[in-house]
């Protein structure tokens, strides 16, 4: 098992439906900065007329994530089905996983005194069988899949091998798992904030990627504690 | 620490009790008084949290609801759960909930109350206190006129209930809803055009027009949200028109911002050159196009033009020329969409009909991609004996506009008082589930009504700026404490819901239902001894057969209502048409309809199938489906088939004869005496909705604070940029009926001379710990205009001055 997520952004009408969601499913601190998750609005204008391009986002669960590597504690770790996890009693705040994340998918949740991030609702839907998370069942227009990408037969991977993708800040090398799907017609991408430096990707292109990841990465996942 | 009564101390308690007592419990009686200390379940709830009841599971434990869940078997709702439905939660646990009954100590609207038994509440409301008068001192004084007592309701699953309680067993005809301040124009303009409102298919329509309509942040009905899985070269052309860039307009094809109040120029230009270039579906219109020729010549004579509407409207008039073309090129999967809240200009009933007529020119009605009315499931009704009075005089607003329907004029209802202008004295009003004070335009007005009655009741679940005008205040449950009237929902693929009761009422909260029957105890016979005291008919009644006999048999005795409980009533509805194992599966499930166990399917984790797609009900002329699935025939021949509309003639409608009488155009005209720019240097106001609240009712809600505390004015780029003003920059905006002062946002998102803020913030309730003056009220501003044809508000009417304070 191997969790990501692929979304189709371009469905996203930033309803908020997916932030409430996380926050009441994950008892997530209440406060605008205290997000799990996200939707970034983007507006801009072609030849005066307005356009908005709306990314919902989270924690990337980066194959190769940087964010473990500085955690001093080991409260940052990889956790098995790929998912980065913190362990809250590990966290002594140094913050340094705030500093290293290229998403600012991070905060300090003050609850716990320890820094929160997505776990893809490991805790409390995965571990139960559960199959989506929080933010996917809710969502009014389904952009988000969450599957499993080492499985070929998964929903996620046949939908990654029809579609077009990229991901988020792939200069950092950290192997993000949010596949950000492309529009269909490509008469689109601009209204999408996809640009001629957007690095397009298909399962083809992208999974030797994933398997280099996780060759390096594999024998760090570790049991999850709860 | 936690202290916990063990079971078995509990009962042996309690058997002791019962035994000192004398009493006869049984064991199992105390046994089901007991809850079990842990108890996880899940419950089939319907979300309250706006208007659309979208189904859901309420998870609990130990008593406690953690977390709700969309419930994917509703076909309306499929699967979703906006941020509002998901932080319901918030709404049962709010701590600034209306706990127990308030008796009013203090000067009205000074928020002084006292906490009173729900019998003391009911008293008071009889006999009224040394603060305001009750039921039967007005009643007495007023003769019986039953219509002395104003009512009104916001929409929900308890407001028939309460509507049957004060109109048909009390009496009274004062009865006014959200209607008029609403999507009572739209309503009107498509029933008497089309036969009925309708739904627009959008799952399958391939052009859409939205006016106006913001269905990814206005009310997020759930049924228009597969939209947005079609728009952007996904097999939906979207042509939004609005001043405002909306969240709905992302995903246009062509965003145009008109001008305020100038869409029927756009309509009928449309309608121009569909008419002109003869682009319209033929058969459609000679078999089912009532008055075709007449409207033709009409459009026509008028010279409505693209290029006339391009002077009023502001939108090019190539484009209006090639949308029209494209409409009727993809019609009948086109559609105009109707509207929801279209309280918005003066001219907007005729803007409905244009609308309507224009969307059947392209076929579009009563077919697969189009204006589709589908199938409602049969639920009977459930009868109440209901009292006869000759007393009760007739609504007091009914001249308020040409014509006025049972939901009445809010803006007509409340100025004839305000102004002394009504036939007879309305001395008491009943507030179930509105909020006036926030809800309707010209704020000040509504609190002079509000102080002006002897007797103001609210029911509601917070104390809103309404309910702290009140006199007498009885505490709802909220929805997750109740179980509500079983409801079916048409549509092409129809559902019977049930939202059953997650929890019992916490603190000393009741559902509307039993609010009203211990109320009927209270008040009952006394009234009916004033009734019998006044009202000749009663007294001959009452000669023939004895008072005691009348009172109980004629429906005088309200309480005869309420012998069955609610789910009672349920059960009964639903075994007698679906039988016993359609009301477990709405128990346990929320939703039923038939052959449900063999329609409904998992696709994948994001979809499912609730009907197969030959059975849906597109195509359903007089109410029965058609199949049109298994034939050949090409869509423009299906949507051409001879269709029997509700309407008078059984056809659309373009020329309404009956209208005339009433001084009301037969025909969609353009009336330049009706419309009107903003003066030189001021801006035209329009208000609106916002995916993360629900109008005024969840402004004290803290996870929907956590996502938008407040509002902000919309005003655009470069003309505030002239005037000074930055984002966040505190500024003041006046019309010629009040002020506030509002922060700014400045953005290329709205057209220049319009200026817009959400409804709904603002509240100046102190009982509001979170939600109390949180940006700013609209209502506040926005002056009492009505459109004359049904008397509703015209809330887009209003200029406002802004300048940096």
């Amino acid at each position: 098992m191997n969790y990501a997520m692929s979304l189709d952004y371009q469905s996203c009408i930033d309803c908020k439906a997916c932030e409430v969601a996380c926050k009441e499913e994950n008892g997530v601190q209440l406060g605008a900065d205290k997000q799990r998750i996200w939707v970034t609005q983007i507006e801009k204008s072609i030849f005066g007329q307005p356009f908005v391009a709306l990314h919902p986002s989270q924690c990337n669960h980066c194959l190769d994530a940087p964010c473990v590597d500085v955690c001093p504690t080991g409260s940052s770790y990889f956790a098995e089905g790929g998912i980065v996890m913190t362990d809250k009693d590990l966290c002594i705040l140094c913050k340094g996983c705030m500093e290293a994340c290229p998403y600012d998918a991070r905060f300090v949740d003050d609850t716990h005194v320890a820094v929160d991030k997505c776990s893809f609702c490991y805790e409390t839907r995965l571990v139960h069988g559960e199959v989506s998370t929080a933010c996917q069942a809710t969502c009014p227009t389904k952009v988000r899949l969450l599957g499993d990408i080492d499985d070929e037969e998964s929903d996620l991977v046949k939908m990654l091998k029809e579609r077009k993708f990229y991901v988020l800040k792939e200069e950092e090398k950290t192997v993000p798992k949010l596949f950000y799907l492309l529009p269909e017609h490509d008469d689109y991408y601009a209204m999408n904030s996809v640009d001629p430096d957007t690095k397009i990707y298909t399962w083809d292109t992208f999974k030797p990627i994933i398997e280099k990841a996780k060759a390096k990465r594999k024998p760090q996942w570790k049991k999850i504690i709860l | 620490m936690k202290v916990e009564l063990s079971r078995r101390k509990f009962l042996q308690g309690s058997v002791a009790l019962s035994v000192l007592g004398g009493s006869l419990a049984s064991v199992p009686t105390l046994w089901a008084k007991e809850k079990p200390s842990s108890n996880n379940t899940i419950v089939a709830t319907l979300c309250e949290m706006c208007v659309n009841k979208c189904a859901a599971f309420a998870y609990v434990e130990d008593g406690i609801v953690k977390k709700l869940n969309p419930n994917p078997l509703f076909p309306k709702s499929k699967n979703m759960l906006c941020a509002r439905g998901d932080a319901g939660i918030h709404a049962l646990y709010d701590p600034d909930r209306l706990k127990y009954p308030l008796i009013r100590i203090g000067k009205k609207g000074s928020g002084e109350f006292k906490r009173a038994t729900w019998d003391e509440a009911y008293e008071a409301i009889l006999h009224g206190t040394d603060k305001f008068q009750g039921l039967k001192q007005i009643l007495d004084e007023e003769e019986n006129n039953r219509s002395t007592i104003g009512f009104c309701a916001g929409e929900g699953m308890g407001e028939h209930t309460y509507k049957q309680f004060m109109g048909d067993l009390l009496g009274s005809k004062n009865f006014i809803n959200h209607s008029s301040i609403c999507l009572q124009t739209t309503i009107a303009g498509y029933t008497l055009t089309l036969g009925s409102y309708g739904k627009a298919d959008l799952e399958n329509a391939n052009y859409v027009i939205m006016a106006g309509a913001n269905r990814a942040e206005a009310i997020l009905t759930p049924d228009t949200m597969d939209m947005f899985k079609r728009t952007r070269g996904r097999g939906l052309k979207l042509i939004v028109l609005d001043p405002r860039y909306t969240n709905t307009a992302i995903h246009a094809d062509k965003w145009l911002g008109i001008k305020v109040g100038t869409d029927l120029a756009f309509v009928l230009a449309l309608t121009y050159v569909v008419i002109k270039e003869v682009l319209y579906n033929k058969d459609f219109v000679e078999k089912n196009v009532d008055h075709f020729e007449t409207y033709k010549k009409h459009i026509l004579t008028n010279n409505y033009t693209p290029e006339w509407a391009e002077k009023i409207t502001g939108v090019d008039a190539h484009e209006i020329t090639k949308i029209a073309r494209d409409f009727m090129a993809n019609a009948p999967r086109a559609v105009y969409y109707q509207g929801r809240r279209t309280a918005w200009s003066k001219q907007d009933f005729q803007l409905r009909r244009a609308q309507a007529i224009f969307t059947a020119l392209g076929g579009g009605i009563d077919v697969k991609g189009g204006i589709v009315f589908g199938k409602k499931l049969y639920l009977h009704s459930h009868s109440v004996e209901v009292p006869t009075y000759t007393t009760n005089k007739r609504r007091i607003d009914r001249n308020e506009a040409s014509i006025v329907g049972k939901n009445g004029t809010w803006i007509g209802f409340r100025n004839m008082i305000v102004e002394d202008r009504t036939p007879y004295p309305v001395r008491a009003f009943f507030s179930y589930k509105q909020n006036p004070m926030q809800s309707v335009p010209n704020v000040a007005k509504t609190k002079t009504m509000l102080e002006k009655m002897d007797l103001v009741v609210t029911i509601d679940t917070m104390p809103s700026d309404t309910v702290m005008m009140s006199d007498v205040i009885l505490p709802e449950c909220t929805y997750f404490e109740r179980e509500d009237p079983v409801k079916s929902f048409g549509g092409t693929q129809p559902a019977i819901v049930l939202r059953n009761k997650v929890l019992d009422p916490m603190y000393e909260t009741k559902a509307v239902f039993d609010i009203l029957k211990g109320l009927s105890e209270k008040i009952s016979r006394p009234l009916f001894d004033i009734a019998a005291k006044y009202d000749e008919y009663i007294q001959e009644e009452i000669e023939d057969s004895g008072a005691d006999a009348i009172y109980e048999d004629d429906g005088y005795n309200f309480n005869n209502a309420y012998e069955q409980t609610q789910e009672e009533i349920n059960e009964e509805i639903i075994t007698s048409t679906y039988g016993e194992e359609a009301y477990e599966t709405l128990k346990e499930k929320g939703v039923f309809y038939p052959n449900m166990d063999k329609y409904f399917k998992k696709i994948s984790e994001n979809e499912y199938q609730y009907y197969p797609e030959d059975k849906k009900y597109y195509t359903t002329p007089g109410g029965e489906k058609i199949d049109v699935q298994d034939t050949c025939i090409d869509e423009k021949a299906i949507a051409a088939l001879k269709k029997n509309l509700g309407t008078r003639s059984g056809r659309v409608e373009c020329y309404l004869s009956s209208m005339i009488k009433k001084k009301v155009d037969p025909m969609p005209v353009w009336r330049d005496e009706l419309y009107s720019e903003a003066p030189k240097g001021m801006f035209k106001f329009i208000t609106g909705r916002d995916a993360k609240h629900t109008q005024n009712s969840t402004t004290n809600n803290i996870m929907l604070l956590d996502i938008m505390k407040e509002n902000y004015l919309w005003i655009n780029k470069a003309q505030a940029d002239e005037k000074g003003i930055s984002h966040g920059d505190w500024v003041s905006v006046k019309s010629s009926i009040g002020e506030v002062k509002i922060k700014a946002y400045p953005t290329i998102k709205i057209i220049p001379d319009v200026v817009f803020y959400v409804h709904g913030f603002g509240s100046e309730s102190t009982g509001l710990t979170f939600g109390h003056r949180n940006g700013a009220s609209d209502n506040l501003i926005i002056e009492d205009t009505v459109e004359t044809v049904f008397g509703s508000a015209a809330m887009h009417e209003t200029v406002v001055d802004v300048r940096k304070v």
